[in-house]
């Protein structure tokens, strides 16, 4: 560490508080809580509560929608990171060029960063609206294929993955980018010259030097993956059909704030403490270096 | 006459990179046009996608109906709110870490990361609860305290701190400057950068946010912007979607203003984030 | 309440807040009706209850338990005739003849059609079908010559599902549907009947007659853009429908299957809870904007404006002196469904603890039966199960 102010005891203490406080009051002392009421179950005014041990988590993994969901979850998030991982990747190489319009088109390729996953779900609502949509009618026009993502489950999911990729794709982007902006142009030039080709080249000298950047964003898609998409549900497929989308925060919400089980929905918050932990143990064990959340 | 190998691959460059952002941006300018047209022009099959006759009542309709004026302001209080109760926390926070030694040091240090092991849906119930308890269900408390203290932002802050010379500290210790002094004459200058990009990035999420509105904030004096537009989609009959569309253009602009103007501070953000 | 009908109920209010400047009305719109629920009852533990809560017919049962509630009766010095109130909507939001709370949003469910697709089909535009064979054939048709996607669609299935029992005379769940004097402890959908109803569902849907919309009213746009030729709606998608069709829109009862007795469709829609927590001047002054509703000219105009019944016998029967049905026939339709039909204790309408929580199920069950095609009988006893759990553990709670 370096230089410190000694000569007030109290000042850190003072500096610190704020943030100390609201951390405890609005952090820790509601998860604490949530361990809590998972044991319990609460009547629908909260008035009553009898202790159940862990009959919530024993329920849990007997409720044939909750496993549907968490492997919903699992696979929605693999898919979200995947494609969003992969084509922002492919952007950003093709965009890191020295050249003067190349500045305009990063600027506009960062704008999707800026919508919400509510304002994003009705965009793509309307581009996917059965009767106007765009796209349904390009489908429908030129492929044949009718498209109808609260009708078939399949067309649900494909759905919601298009429209959480697409809203991603500006902020992975802005990080490849910068990412490869870090590496130097001679080693790009050396390892040209060796005689790799490009697409070797690529793979075998600039990836590896992005690894950083590709294990944050990993990172942090598979957290937005999990549990910023509420919004985007909520406003467009509902979880439905069926239970095509319902997702783990999803159904968190509607148990916990619809159907007010405040025990069960505890334990669901349980088991995403859960999650969360070990994507964050992960990233504290392979990327300390990395510092930057973004939230 | 010879094409250089070089300005070819620039021109497929370019072409390629038009194709992108067009792809990448069409959603937005749909939103756009459709928020234009009247609904015999957005009603219709094949759908059409230049612009059309009807956003001023499109415009007005949805700022009536969804109150959108209303709703406008309590999210840009909010966002704004926040990210500057954010920054101003994060950056003594940061400052306490990097000079001074205390006893509790780690232990803070390690309190404050957790709340990253903390999303919202992990402690939701509790936390609706406690504001029950507070009474500040809709109201503005609800939608700004609990988010002003920042793991990322105490972080960043601490990062850029730690790279600062030591001569400087030692210098201005020296000569007789007092802490504060020395934070808000030196240390908060040097930040400028890195709060831009903070403040662009928790404007933008705060803005963003929704579960958590929704479950606190109901009524129309506290009621966010996207709640707002679930509300206009949310209807008996076949969605306005040319009203629906104006509501989401109004929902979209100030954040997208606040990314264009700081853009260039969040990539130095970054950039000076990256380095050790 | 949102869309058209929020319209009309913020024209109401101001009209109401104009007339008693003492008094200070506001429309608050908390979301869907499963929200409004429990946000409301949140609102209750928070010390901070609204001073009227509009909830939806699934919410009954979860009001009158939760303690939180003034029953209207109590308050009715005689300022309405209780006796006024249109039959099967009396019996739907009373309990042991007395009136729990206001009718406000009363509407069912009925056959809305597309005549110019009939006329397309080759059919008669003005004999809907009657009984569910003729829509099956309607529908058919209609695919089969391509001139729309579907033949029929439904809004709010889950509810379309519990009016299929009342208006075949089937119990939805024991205990006279929650309606004994005990509360109901187990539900019966998932008997032959239920199965019989979803398996025609899922026929439908394989042959493409039946065109899945989504829940609540997002069936309602593909509707009325001509995608397909008829939809079992509430009444309270009337007004919105007129307005936003392009085409001779026809309504007409719900069809029939054969070899089932005769019901009653039965009463949906909301109604309006006076909550505890207010001082008696607050309450007085609920009560005066409740009777304001409740008269005649107002419930003559929330009627014309969404198609939701009005409420009271005088506002029906002024209604059709000003000679207003025969000028919108189709708004009499669901009045002449529901006075034509049996009024059985099936027909009352279900109360169920929790209820929101079981549509919600009841409501995916269909949706895994007609969109992705798995087994009607398995699926409806896993949402039986499902249901009577949430029932143990709302009754375990409540006595």
């Amino acid at each position: 560490m370096q230089t410190t102010f000694k000569s007030s005891k109290w000042l850190p203490y003072l500096l610190l508080s704020p943030s100390i406080i609201i951390v405890f009051i609005f952090f820790i002392i509601p998860g604490a809580e949530s361990l809590y009421y998972s044991f319990f179950r609460l009547n629908i005014t909260g008035t009553k509560k009898y202790f159940v041990g862990m009959n919530n988590f024993v329920r849990l993994f007997q409720d044939s929608e909750y496993i549907g969901s968490l492997v919903l979850s699992f696979s929605f998030t693999v898919c979200v990171v995947f494609f969003g991982l992969g084509i922002s990747l492919a952007i950003a190489t093709v965009a890191n060029k020295k050249l003067k319009l190349f500045n305009v088109y990063r600027t506009l390729l960062i704008w999707p960063y800026a919508l919400s996953p509510a304002i994003t779900g009705i965009i793509w609502a309307l581009m996917f609206d059965p009767s106007i949509g765009v796209i349904t009618n390009i489908l429908e026009r030129v492929f044949g294929i009718t498209f109808t993502y609260f009708n078939n489950s399949t067309h649900a999911v494909i759905f919601i993955t298009i429209t959480a990729t697409w809203k991603m794709l500006g902020y992975n982007i802005i990080f490849f980018l910068a990412g490869l902006q870090g590496v130097p142009g001679e080693i790009i030039e050396a390892a040209i010259i060796d005689g790799a080709g490009k697409w070797r080249s690529f793979w075998r000298v600039i990836f590896p030097l992005l690894s950083p950047t590709t294990f944050f964003l990993l990172v942090m898609n598979t957290l937005y993956a999990f549990f910023q998409l509420f919004g985007l549900l909520h406003v467009v497929t509902e979880g439905g059909p069926g239970r095509a989308t319902y997702l783990l925060v999803y159904k968190l919400y509607r148990d916990g704030f619809i159907s007010m089980n405040v025990g069960y929905a505890s334990a669901q918050s349980i088991m995403l403490l859960i999650i969360v932990s070990s994507v964050m143990l992960l990233q504290f064990k392979f990327a300390e270096r990395r510092v930057f959340y973004g939230t | 006459m010879r094409i250089s190998r070089k300005s070819w691959s620039n021109f497929t460059s370019h072409l390629v990179m038009i194709i992108v952002v067009f792809v990448v941006l069409f959603p937005m300018v749909y939103a756009l046009t459709v928020s234009t047209q009247t609904s015999k022009e957005y009603f219709r099959f094949p759908p059409r996608i230049l612009p059309g006759t009807g956003s001023p009542d499109n415009y007005r309709d949805a700022w009536i109906t969804g109150n959108l004026g209303r709703l406008l302001f309590n999210s840009s209080f909010i966002s704004l709110t926040v990210a500057v109760g954010k920054i101003v926390l994060s950056i003594i926070a940061g400052f306490a870490f990097v000079y001074f030694d205390f006893k509790g040091k780690t232990f803070f240090f390690i309190m404050i990361l957790i709340t990253h092991m903390l999303p919202l849906p992990v402690r939701i119930v509790p936390t609706y609860m406690l504001m029950t308890h507070f009474g500040w269900v809709d109201t503005y408390w609800a939608l700004t305290i609990p988010f002003f203290a920042s793991a990322t932002g105490t972080l960043l802050f601490r990062q850029l701190y730690m790279m600062i010379p030591t001569s400087l500290a030692d210098a201005s210790r020296v000569d007789g400057v007092k802490p504060m002094q020395f934070l808000w004459y030196i240390v908060v200058p040097i930040s400028k950068t890195n709060i831009a990009a903070l403040f662009l990035i928790e404007f933008i999420y705060i803005w963003n946010q929704y579960l958590w509105p929704l479950i606190v904030a109901n009524a129309e004096a506290t009621r966010v912007i996207q709640i707002g537009l679930k509300q206009l989609i949310d209807t008996d009959a076949a969605v306005d979607w040319n009203i629906v569309m104006a509501g989401t253009v109004l929902a979209m602009i100030p954040p997208l203003i606040i990314l264009i103007v700081f853009q260039s501070s969040l990539i130095k953000g970054l950039s000076l984030a990256e380095e050790k | 309440m949102s869309g058209s009908r929020g319209k009309v109920v913020e024209a109401l209010v101001e009209s109401f807040n104009k007339e008693f400047p003492a008094i200070k009305v506001e429309a608050v719109y908390s979301g869907s009706y499963a929200e409004t629920v429990t946000k409301g009852l949140a609102s209750v533990k928070a010390g901070k209850p609204p001073v009227l809560l509009q909830s939806y017919e699934v919410g009954t049962q979860t009001m009158l338990d939760s303690g939180a509630i003034i029953p209207v009766y109590l308050l009715n010095k005689g300022e309405v005739d209780f006796g006024d109130v249109v039959q099967p909507i009396f019996k739907y939001y009373s309990v042991g003849g007395k009136m729990y709370s206001m009718p406000f949003n009363s509407s069912t469910a009925m056959l809305y059609y597309n005549k110019d697709l009939f006329k397309e089909a080759g059919f008669n535009p003005e004999k809907p079908p009657e009984t569910y064979d003729d829509l099956y054939s309607i529908g058919k048709k209609m695919v089969d010559t391509g001139i729309a996607k579907g033949g029929l669609s439904l809004g709010w299935p889950g509810w379309i599902f519990e009016q299929m029992h009342a208006y075949h005379d089937q119990l939805y769940a024991n205990n006279d549907n929650g309606r004994s004097g005990k509360r109901a402890s187990e539900v019966l959908f998932n008997k032959a009947f239920g199965v019989k109803i979803l398996t025609e569902w899922q026929r439908w849907s394989k042959d493409r007659v039946l065109f899945y919309g989504g829940r609540e009213y997002s069936a309602n746009a593909p509707f009325v853009a001509g995608q397909f030729g008829m939809l079992m709606q509430s009444t309270s998608s009337l007004g919105g429908n007129i307005k936003k069709s392009n085409f001779d829109l026809g309504t007409a009862f719900l069809p029939r299957m054969s070899g089932y007795p005769k019901g009653n469709s039965v009463i949906g829609g909301g109604s309006l809870w006076l909550m505890k927590g207010h001082s008696d001047e607050v309450n007085a002054a609920a009560w005066k904007f409740l009777q304001f509703l409740f008269r005649t000219e107002n419930a003559i105009t929330w009627h014309k404006g969404t198609g939701y019944f009005p409420v009271n016998n005088k506002a029906f029967e002024a209604l059709i002196e000003e000679g207003w049905f025969e000028k919108e026939p189709r708004f009499r339709t669901a009045f002449d469904q529901i006075l034509s039909g049996k009024s059985t204790v099936a027909a009352t309408g279900v109360l169920l603890g929790n209820f929101v929580q079981i549509r919600d199920i009841t409501q995916t069950a269909i949706e895994e039966i007609v969109v992705n095609m798995k087994d009607p009988k398995a699926i409806l006893d896993d949402a039986k199960a499902k249901s009577d759990q949430v029932l143990k553990d709302y009754l375990s709670m409540v006595e």
